[in-house]
């Protein structure tokens, strides 16, 4: 009992460092855990894939576009919808209904084929196609 | 538990320890091994009146180096006690005490008042408590009246002192402890951070486990990849056209109008009507930062950019 008395000052010093290796090699598991580039780079796929899909698979756009027809007075549109394409012909528009169309066009998550923007005289015609 | 150890009281008549018990034993010091000075110092605490010990004993003792210091209050001095480490290791050793078998050391000064008899020291002496100053007499000067006392565990103080080491050791105590502090510390530090990072990918393995119950249709590497691929092209192409778009719209001010525009898979194309040179040539600049390509129109101010998607 006395011998290890004699170097009680080492082990405690000795088991300080024991437990400071013990903590080191701890943390460096999980640090070689967290940079497991594997794991990490499948989730922000993932999350992108998930975020991509929720944009342009949107199941929801169809009744999204058909508020395009309406941002008008009907008179003005000519509206050909057949499965998931549109062709659409806004045609007499002023300066505020040309940007309100725009507007929208631009923040509809669908596949733009063709837009044409016309100024015939003092007011403009738009042609749209677009599928989704 | 170290106050209930065997207490030897170490002297020069002592005579050899044949055996030491396996717990180890306390050592009381006789004034043989130490000098004491009374102080009436105006510190409060030990550790200050510690610190100015050797100063007060600079010029009695031969071998200052050598010499450790213990004080204690009393009624209204501080008792300074220097004790020669290796002159008492040696003199242990000698007597058949191993400086690892020594778990106190206490001074006979510390229990001054227990010593209300003469204890006697081998066959000439006796240590006596004159005026509150453990003093060793020669025997025959004692009251052959007086009863001697014995020493027993019970004269054990509280306080006591360990030898650095006890010999043995390369470290000391103080060193010991601070590097052990230091060790502590950073375990402690290295323990939190694996911990947060151990956290973090625990919540990514669940939260990718949460994702992918929540997307069933994506559970598989190859449907995601492939429904990524798809997505990507599609975002990146409508992206760019919508990109064109906002930078042409840009291009519509004062004097500056759009005329026609076309945006199809593959291209896209403008021309504004200016009113003048200089907004013509301001429109090009605009196109030219978006490196758009420009046409003036002959024989009118108006601009066509055009460009590849």
């Amino acid at each position: 009992m006395t011998q290890w008395k004699a170097y009680k000052n080492e082990i405690i010093a000795g088991v300080a460092l024991l437990l400071l290796l013990i903590a080191f090699i701890y943390k460096q598991g999980k640090v070689s855990g967290q940079t497991d580039t594997s794991a990490n780079t499948e989730l922000q796929e993932l999350k992108e894939v998930i975020s991509l899909k929720k944009i342009w698979g949107d199941k929801k756009i169809t009744k999204k576009v058909d508020k395009l027809k309406t941002i008008v007075s009907p008179s003005k549109v000519k509206w050909r919808k057949k499965s998931k394409k549109l062709t659409a012909s806004f045609s007499s528009l002023n300066n505020q209904e040309l940007n309100r169309v725009m507007v929208k066009i631009m923040n509809l998550a669908v596949e733009i084929q063709r837009l044409e923007v016309k100024k015939l005289g003092a007011s403009y015609q738009v042609e749209f196609k677009c599928k989704w | 538990m170290e106050n209930t150890k065997e207490l030897i009281l170490i002297h020069s008549q002592m005579k050899h320890i044949s055996s030491v018990p396996s717990e180890g034993i306390n050592i009381m010091l006789t004034p043989q091994f130490y000098t004491i000075k009374r102080e009436p110092l105006p510190v409060k605490y030990a550790y200050q009146a510690k610190r100015i010990a050797p100063s007060l004993f600079d010029g009695l003792l031969e071998d200052m180096e050598n010499h450790k210091y213990f004080v204690f209050k009393e009624e209204n001095t501080w008792l300074f006690i220097a004790y020669d480490t290796e002159k008492i290791k040696t003199f242990l050793q000698r007597k058949g005490i191993e400086i690892a078998q020594v778990s106190k050391i206490f001074f006979v000064e510390q229990v001054a008042d227990r010593f209300t008899a003469p204890m006697l020291l081998g066959e000439q002496d006796a240590l006596v408590n004159i005026n509150d100053t453990m003093t060793i007499v020669p025997q025959m000067a004692l009251n052959p009246d007086e009863k001697p006392i014995q020493i027993n565990v019970n004269f054990t103080p509280k306080k006591g002192v360990a030898f650095e080491g006890k010999g043995k050791s390369m470290v000391s105590t103080n060193e010991a402890y601070t590097l052990a502090a230091i060790f502590a510390l950073f375990a402690i530090i290295y323990f939190v951070e694996g911990s947060r990072y151990g956290g973090e990918s625990e919540a990514q393995t669940l939260e990718m486990q949460t994702l992918l119950e929540n997307h069933t249709s994506l559970q598989s590497s190859y449907a995601r990849r492939s429904i990524s691929d798809k997505y990507k092209a599609i975002d990146k192409k409508e992206r760019k056209k919508r990109d064109v778009i906002k930078a042409l719209s840009h291009m519509i001010f004062k004097g500056s109008t759009l005329t026609t525009l076309l945006v199809d898979d593959k291209k896209f194309q403008a021309q504004f009507a200016c009113k003048d040179t200089i907004t013509a040539k301001k429109l090009k600049e605009l196109a030219k930062k978006e490196k758009f390509n420009t046409t003036k129109i002959a024989n009118s101010n108006d601009v066509k950019i055009e460009g590849t998607l």
